[in-house]
């Protein structure tokens, strides 16, 4: 009977320590509701993790009433998130509770070389370690993030010819030679997704569609709470959908891909005569800052963006479409005609209708995705001694 | 390739320099405009920083012309470059270790109030100048030698900015950095630039410049050898520029007659 007892509380334990780790953080009221548990099991529980070290609590406010708020304790481990840009190269330190300890920011070249892309990561991931008094021991995975779609099984980009010279490279094998720890590796528009869907705007929505407007255009599909990655991870590279027929061959060999239409190459083009010489960068500052100019051709993206949103809408009929990557620094200036161009064209239902909205973690939702993603890979070990019942002779620890 | 029309903040028109036998620079062209960041890159002994002492008024010209904002000037030494707006980071850096942030942004050219050193209002624009800069110093009091290799870097260039400047040199800045100094460096050029000046970086390493560099200019041997648009250079091709292994045919778009 006893040992019975102690397998209930070792799987009770098991709940809310996933729980708290699928949430980051929450108080012990909203860890009831989670579990399921009653608030009687779930308080002894916390007392429990809190004194084996499993847990850390921390005095928050929910609405208005001081709460305690529960995170997994920050010494279970560290995850790295990464995210490899067209463009740029971000690493960042994360815990349990999903919150950013450090985290640094390096530009790169146009066409990177894989080679000297994987070195600066690895260096960056140990110099970020460092700085937050770590080693490379504690951190419980790495996530990485790439600007093309990833085959999960080996962590090789699956359509060749999108990222030049990166195609034969196993990326995940790559890094966690180099670095020791477990990587996993994914595409950075299903990052977004699984940031915004968990902790971030779509976080109510069981549906809900994650567009990422950046040097190119990618979307990441969450249906019924869960990623849809498609068998080869190329659900959602939206970037190459036909938008127009006549148009210039993209990279992926079709012709009149999204991308060509609204890839960064293809904003700036126009502007040049005019401006000189500018980046994507220069085109967001200066749509910001009221440019007719920059702001027409920032516009003139998010419509056509929401015509192949609209498409997709009408395919997964998400109830919330999230809009993330570079391009939606530019606020409504890209998500008005976006929205637009969306509500014109999907169908419209009684019971939920769609709802465009800006990504909660910005242009930090990528990042944040990779370590939500290196975090769910992650194993907890609980060693819990059984404080409960002394003398049981069960010890009570359990891996999850 | 679009002309033009803009009046660049430098221009440099046929430059040519000899230290006895040895031709350092011959008939060189150059300009920067704002808002933009040209790389200056070579081999060893091409002539890049000889270029750079120029505009910063260390070395003149034995021919040729130099223009800012349009106008012909001469710049017969550094405190004239930088009365026009020239501000330069050598590769020494040239700060004081025993001094605090604020004390090297201002080295030898001090505020004063009315009788003494004006250290409040220096110390303000400091702060101002990091803020700017969006640099990761912690303090405007911090003594230099407590600052790791990328802090100093980003110090160094910090200085540049104090006395409004249109156009920064920089020589090597990412030299002996690590990764993570490196890319804190990098983003400051790219500050720099957002905050509209024109830049000139200096550099051995082909991936900071195809990072930051609106243009490439390659110097070989004293001359220009290729123009290239960083956007969209690929390594291959400024690298054959380089070494050579691209006939001189490719001297490009950028020469113009001046006058």
């Amino acid at each position: 009977m006893a040992g019975s007892q102690s397998a209930l509380r070792a799987a009770n334990r098991s709940v809310v320590v996933d729980t708290v780790k699928q949430f980051g953080g929450l108080t012990q009221v909203e860890l009831v509701e989670a579990t399921g548990l009653s608030p009687a099991t779930v308080s002894i529980i916390v007392r429990e993790l809190l004194g084996a070290g499993v847990v850390d609590i921390a005095t928050t406010t929910r609405s208005g009433r001081r709460a305690q708020l529960v995170t997994l304790a920050r010494r279970v481990g560290l995850a790295v998130g990464v995210q490899i840009g067209h463009r740029h190269l971000s690493v960042a330190l994360g815990d349990f509770s999903h919150e950013i300890i450090a985290e640094q920011h390096l530009p790169l070249p146009h066409d990177h070389r894989v080679d000297t892309s994987l070195d600066r990561v690895a260096l960056l991931v140990s110099d970020l370690l460092e700085q937050v008094g770590s080693e490379l021991v504690e951190v419980v995975g790495i996530g990485v993030g790439l600007p093309a779609p990833v085959d999960s099984g080996t962590g090789m980009i699956s359509v060749r010819g999108l990222m030049r010279g990166w195609d034969d490279v196993h990326i995940g094998q790559v890094l966690s030679k180099r670095l020791g720890r477990p990587v996993h590796v994914e595409n950075d528009a299903n990052l977004g997704a699984l940031a915004e869907s968990t902790l971030g705007a779509g976080r109510e929505y069981l549906d809900s569609v994650y567009v990422r407007a950046s040097y190119g255009t990618g979307a990441g599909l969450i249906l019924s709470g869960r990623l849809h990655r498609g068998f080869a991870g190329t659900a959602g590279e939206i970037g190459h959908i036909q938008v127009d027929p006549q148009g210039a061959v993209c990279r992926c060999g079709g012709r009149g891909c999204l991308d060509t239409v609204v890839g960064a190459q293809a904003l700036i083009e126009p502007l040049r005569g005019t401006y000189g010489s500018l980046t994507l960068r220069d085109v967001i500052s200066r749509a910001l800052a009221g440019d007719r100019g920059c702001a027409q051709v920032v516009a003139d993206a998010g419509a056509t963006i929401g015509e192949v949103v609209a498409g997709l809408g009408v395919a997964v009929n998400p109830q919330c479409v999230v809009v993330g990557g570079e391009l939606a620094e530019t606020g409504e200036l890209l998500l008005g005609p976006l929205r637009e161009a969306v509500l014109r064209r999907v169908l419209p239902n009684e019971i939920a209708p769609i709802d465009v909205v800006p990504a909660a973690f910005g242009p930090k939702a990528e990042v944040v995705g990779a370590l939500a993603l290196a975090l769910q890979h992650a194993d907890v070990v609980l060693e819990v001694p059984d404080v409960v019942v002394p003398g049981v002779t069960d010890d009570g620890s359990r891996e999850v | 390739m679009t002309a033009d029309q803009r009046v660049p903040l430098v221009a440099m028109h046929g430059i040519t320099k000899r230290f006895g036998a040895i031709e350092a620079l011959v008939d060189v062209d150059l300009h920067v405009h704002a808002h933009e960041v040209v790389a200056l890159v070579g081999d060893n002994g091409a002539g890049k920083s000889t270029l750079a002492k120029m505009i910063s008024g260390v070395l003149q010209p034995d021919a040729g012309m130099i223009e800012i904002g349009g106008e012909e000037v001469a710049l017969p030494s550094p405190q004239a470059a930088h009365a026009l707006g020239v501000a330069t980071v050598f590769q020494d850096l040239a700060l004081c270790d025993n001094l605090d942030v604020t004390a090297n942004l201002y080295l030898g050219r001090e505020l004063r109030s009315r009788f003494a050193r004006d250290d409040g209002r220096m110390e303000e624009s400091a702060r101002r100048v990091l803020r700017e800069l969006k640099s990761r110093i912690p303090s405007a009091r911090t003594p230099l030698r407590n600052l790791s290799a990328g802090q100093r870097q980003a110090v160094a260039i910090a200085r540049t900015l104090i006395g409004n400047p249109r156009i920064i040199v920089l020589d090597e800045p990412t030299g002996a950095l690590s990764v993570a100094h490196t890319a804190e460096v990098l983003t400051h050029v790219q500050r720099l630039r957002d905050l509209g000046l024109g830049v000139i970086l200096i550099s051995h390493n082909m991936n900071d410049v195809r990072a930051v560099a609106d243009r490439i200019e390659v110097l070989r041997h004293g001359r220009n050898n290729g123009t290239f648009d960083a956007a969209t250079a690929s390594y291959e091709d400024v690298l054959a520029a380089i070494t050579g292994a691209v006939p001189l045919g490719r001297r490009t778009s950028s020469r113009h007659i001046a006058g």
